[in-house]
């Protein structure tokens, strides 16, 4: 180490270092602040490497991060199987003679899902070398303010000085600790998106986004799921789009087991899992028992092994994560950090690539443009898609007060349930106005098909500042499920009937 | 215009005094373009009388004993019962004349049954895929009967429901062929009864053009998209004569149903007044999904045989001056479809003789506030042969009715703007100007271009792939983004919040600062470079 610290000295007061910067960790953020980096000339490296998940099923898996690997893209294409799970039931309504029974194969489903996070990995890999950057299969850890560690799968020891350190590594997701058998017999979202085999009949614990998906996508293909709730699901979204993401699963077939927490996990004779929970209204005690258990309580960030407590950067002392400027720097001085890392920060891939792009122009003195962490879009991908911008309903009645916001809703019927006869009593969209002046749009949320694809373009409005009458001005597009956006028109403040009638 | 006395008349139309004289209006469904021509002659003639047929014919006393309203609605499609709605929110007392079935061609035969079939459609290409999502599907067979039993059972419930709102919002139906009498006073005459009010809207919609057996031997043997609805049994063999937006997405609805399809379109591509970009990948797009498509190409002469149809086509290659003409016939064809535009719907009308201007091909020629040029005449919708979308005659039949009935003086539509979904596999977006349409208006050097293409990531693990474009043509140098074209998956989801920030104004740099929404295809616009 004293080397390491005389070495750095000796380069800082040559004005040298092995590189302008180096990023550990190879993520959606990392990877795009290295590109951009390099774009502008610099020198970069980027150190990346995974280690197994806790269950010890996922060795390794390559570059990207959590969202290439174990995050948006596999899960994005299972939900598309699951969808498929409901295109079958309506397909035959729509005319379709299909022989009974289907059956979903989980194997030919993560072949084609683990074949494209592979050719993804590899070409995050052919981009860096395209753009010049060193990519290292390195673990790092910092040294000094200049300094990084990175230590190879064999155990050999690099050292690495830079002008500026950005730490991207991203947060893996967490187990209970005091729930008996947990980690010994759980799996995390981690483990779920390389199973080789289908999970069976699963217990989902968790109400966050991860677990509704996870459990949204395990029904749609046919898996007997039960997701197991604490308190509330989908903690700070709008409650009412909450309800009804979690409504519409309840008629998908997802289980709900309300208001219980697990108490113990137990390994059967025969292989299965013995799940023994207290339900907290009556305090009754059940058991169950299921093929899988999947913890989705929650992540957390990996900071331990970066060696942050030696060089002061602060933490956030609950949730562990560093404590970030608006410019992404760290209380350290030439140490950066951004993406799910960052305390407060979104755990959102277009966020952490966004705010990379710009901390790497800063750091090449080619701009001043700071990250605006402000009307971020999302979009969670449940069997009904629920997105939205802005603020909650709750939100914004705590910020303006109740009188002041006019809310504008509208429970409509997309045309393709129509023939396929599904129920669309969740299908609902909801523009939280402020109530006078000219109506500027506070949040903005959308339950339906494709809400994704609806809502980037109204994120992009909301962005531009729209009001309740740039939506209403708006034409049309017949028959979509968007046009019912522009088309609202009932207050809540009205009482009338919100639903769509007709075109 | 605005009519203070009538807004405090009684709402429900019951109250009202009865009928008296009869006529018969005689809607063609089906009429042909020389047909047409001498309608418009028998307009133009009777417009010439219009002045002594007032003075003679047109007693005091068959116009006070019209029925009387405040805003009379002729046609129930969607510009007409949006309008009338309004109207009646706003207190007017209104009716609604319809010789057909409530919802206009958007219910019946446009927007709803088509998306009907194309989702239907969209099945048909989900079941490729999915055994690549790991689901054994097996061998699958496909029953047009029970798409268009359900098809038509939903048209039906939606009839009903406009009839209920109607009832509901206490306007008046009428039931049949509105024709104008030769009162003083504008009023039409449907079975013999009169109706009258100081605003009469014409929202008689428009019909698929055909051609007659004079211009094509055997023209009348085809169907047009109003057939297409009926089609009982999917056809084995289609030809689709047409390149327009409607010939698209009837192609590909068939053709991915699984009718062997043919195209037939005049010159190179189709949906030419659409961007460049998206005209070539939709054309390019119907090739790969297996549509057998003639360029440069006519129908001259189709014949009965036993067998079904033939239809001789005509091919030359205007590039290929020395090339000779050639003949070809396709033949076994069980469906023929014409797709070769439509016409306004205002045969039988008589509003010729009200002195409300058309142009050549007889659109109701309206200005900006949906003013005829016969005051108390006004039109919206496709008769008016600009922008023939459902929302555009919706949103222009409540702003007329806002402008006649609230004393909104400005309130009109501002037909900028306007978005467009095409239903082809896979569906087209835009809005705004075309690249050529802005270079044009506003110089080469003025106008920048982004653009990209990529595979959706719902393709990522599928064998049958298609590809995403997307083009965004900007202005100036704030780089005002004045056009939005895409094709791809979800395209049609897509454009309807752009098309809210393009309305805005927005710029380039505010499509960057966008955020993401990941992983979507919609993306890809807020992270063009």
């Amino acid at each position: 180490h004293n080397f390491s610290f005389f070495l750095s000295f000796f380069l800082f007061l040559g004005g040298k270092y092995d590189y302008d910067l180096v990023v550990i960790g190879g993520g959606s953020g990392g990877l795009a602040c290295s590109k951009e980096a390099a774009q502008f000339g610099q020198k970069v490296a980027v150190l990346d490497y995974v280690d197994p998940t806790v269950k010890g099923k996922i060795k390794i898996w390559g570059l990207g991060g959590t969202c290439v690997n174990v995050g948006c893209i596999p899960k994005k294409l299972i939900h598309q199987a699951a969808l498929f799970g409901t295109a079958l039931k309506d397909a035959k309504k729509y005319g379709w003679q299909i022989s009974e029974p289907v059956c979903h194969d989980w194997a030919t489903m993560m072949e084609g899902v683990q074949n494209h996070v592979r050719s993804l990995n590899w070409g995050h890999r052919v981009q860096l070398q395209d753009k010049k950057v060193k990519y290292l299969n390195f673990k790092g850890s910092l040294v000094d303010e200049h300094t990084v560690k990175g230590l190879t799968k064999a155990g050999k020891e690099t050292i690495l000085t830079a002008k500026n350190i950005v730490i991207v590594t991203g947060g893996r997701p967490k187990y209970p600790t005091n729930i008996p058998g947990a980690v010994e017999h759980g799996i995390t979202s981690d483990d779920m998106f390389w199973l080789k085999k289908s999970p069976g009949k699963t217990l989902v614990v968790g109400a966050s986004y991860v677990a509704l998906e996870c459990a949204g996508f395990l029904t749609g293909i046919g898996l007997d799921t039960t997701v197991m709730v604490r308190s509330i699901a989908l903690r700070g979204f709008d409650q009412q789009m909450a309800g009804l993401v979690t409504d519409y699963m309840e008629t998908y077939g997802t289980k709900f087991a309300w208001k219980c927490v697990p108490k113990r996990v137990d390994k059967l004779s025969s292989g299965a899992l013995q799940v023994t929970w207290t339900d907290t209204q009556t305090g009754g005690e059940h058991q169950d028992t299921y093929d899988s258990v999947l913890w989705a309580v929650g992540r957390a960030p990996e900071t331990k092994a970066l060696g942050l407590d030696k060089l002061g950067v602060k933490l956030n002392q609950e949730t562990g994560k560093i404590v970030l400027a608006t410019d992404e720097s760290t209380s350290v001085p030439n140490i950066y950090a951004l993406g799910d890392i960052g305390e407060g920060r979104p755990e959102l891939t277009p966020t952490a690539i966004k705010a990379g792009k710009l901390l790497a122009r800063r750091l090449a003195g080619q701009s001043a443009e700071l990250m605006n962490y402000d009307n971020v879009p999302t979009t969670v991908f449940t069997p009904l898609e629920y997105g939205c911008v802005g603020l909650s309903e709750e939100e914004a009645e705590k910020r303006h007060g109740k009188d002041n916001i006019e809310v504008y809703h509208a429970f409509y019927k997309p045309l393709e349930f129509t023939v396929a006869e599904r129920d669309a009593s969740q299908c609902y969209i909801k523009v939280v106005c402020k109530r006078f002046g000219d109506q500027t749009i506070l949040g903005l949320h959308f339950t339906g098909p494709n809400a994704g694809e609806v809502m980037q373009g109204f994120a992009m409005g909301f962005q531009c500042g729209a009001t309740y009458s740039h939506l209403s001005q708006t034409v049309g597009i017949h028959p979509t499920c968007a046009e019912e956006v522009v088309k609202v028109n009932i207050t809540k403040h009205s009482g009338l009937d919100a639903t769509v009638t007709g075109c | 215009m605005l009519c203070r006395v009538c807004r405090r008349l009684p709402a429900p139309a019951v109250t009202l005094p009865s009928f008296l004289v009869m006529a018969v209006f005689t809607q063609l469904t089906r009429m042909r373009p020389w047909r047409w021509f001498i309608c418009r002659k028998q307009f133009l003639s009777s417009f010439g009388r219009h002045g002594s047929i007032r003075r003679n014919m047109a007693s005091d006393r068959a116009a006070s004993q019209a029925t009387r309203f405040d805003f009379l609605v002729i046609g129930g499609g969607s510009g007409g019962l949006a309008g009338a709605r309004r109207a009646s929110e706003l207190g007017a007392a209104t009716a609604v004349i319809e010789s057909h079935k409530l919802g206009g061609t958007c219910v019946n035969v446009g927007c709803v049954p088509k998306k009907v079939m194309w989702n239907a459609a969209v099945h048909a290409e989900y079941l490729h895929d999915h055994s690549d999502y790991g689901f054994d599907t097996g061998n699958v067979r496909f029953s047009w009967e029970t798409l268009k039993a359900k098809r038509d059972a939903y048209v039906s419930h939606l009839n009903r429901i406009y009839r209920n709102n109607l009832d509901k919002a206490k306007i008046q139906t009428i039931q049949g062929h509105a024709r104008f009498t030769n009162d003083p006073e504008p009023t039409v005459e449907v079975d013999g009864r009169k109706y009258t009010a100081p605003h009469i809207l014409i929202a008689t919609g428009g019909l698929p053009s055909v051609l007659s057996d004079a211009e094509i031997p055997g023209a009348n043997l085809g169907i047009t998209s109003d057939g297409f609805f009926e089609l009982e049994t999917l056809p084995k063999r289609t030809v689709i004569v047409g390149a327009g937006y409607i010939a698209v997405e009837m192609a590909g609805i068939l053709s991915t149903l699984g009718s062997k399809t043919s195209l037939i379109i005049r010159q190179t591509g189709v949906l030419r007044n659409f961007d460049s970009l998206i005209s070539a990948n939709c054309t390019k797009e119907l090739q790969n999904t297996g549509i057998d498509l003639w360029k440069n190409s006519q129908v001259k002469s189709v014949c009965k045989s036993e067998k079904g149809l033939e239809v001789t086509i005509v091919t030359k290659d205007p590039e290929k001056k020395n090339d000779e003409e050639k003949t070809s016939t396709i033949q076994e064809v069980d469906c023929l479809l014409w797709a070769i535009g439509r016409q306004p719907n205002i045969s039988g009308l008589n509003i010729g003789a009200m002195g409300v201007d058309t142009d050549e091909r007889g659109h109701i020629i309206v200005d900006e506030f949906q003013n005829t040029s016969r005051p108390g005449i006004y039109a919206v919708g496709d008769v008016c042969g600009k922008a023939l979308l459902t929302p555009v005659a919706i949103a222009a039949g409540r702003k007329l009715a806002h402008r006649l009935f609230e004393g909104k003086k400005d309130s009109k539509l501002d037909y900028s703007c306007i978005p467009t979904v095409v239903f082809s596999h896979p569906p087209i977006g835009t809005v705004g100007l075309t690249e050529e349409e802005a270079i044009k208006s506003r110089g080469k050097e003025n106008v920048k271009i982004y653009k990209t293409s990529f595979t959706p990531m719902y393709h990522a693990i599928t064998s049958r792939k298609s590809q995403c474009i997307m083009k965004l043509v900007c202005v100036g140098k704030e780089e005002k983004v004045v056009g939005l074209h895409m094709q791809g998956l979800g395209c049609d989801e897509m454009l309807q919040g752009f098309s809210v920030a393009i309305k805005m104004g927005a710029t380039k740099a505010d499509f960057d600062k966008t955020i993401a929404i990941h992983p979507t295809s919609s993306e890809e616009f807020v992270t063009m470079r």
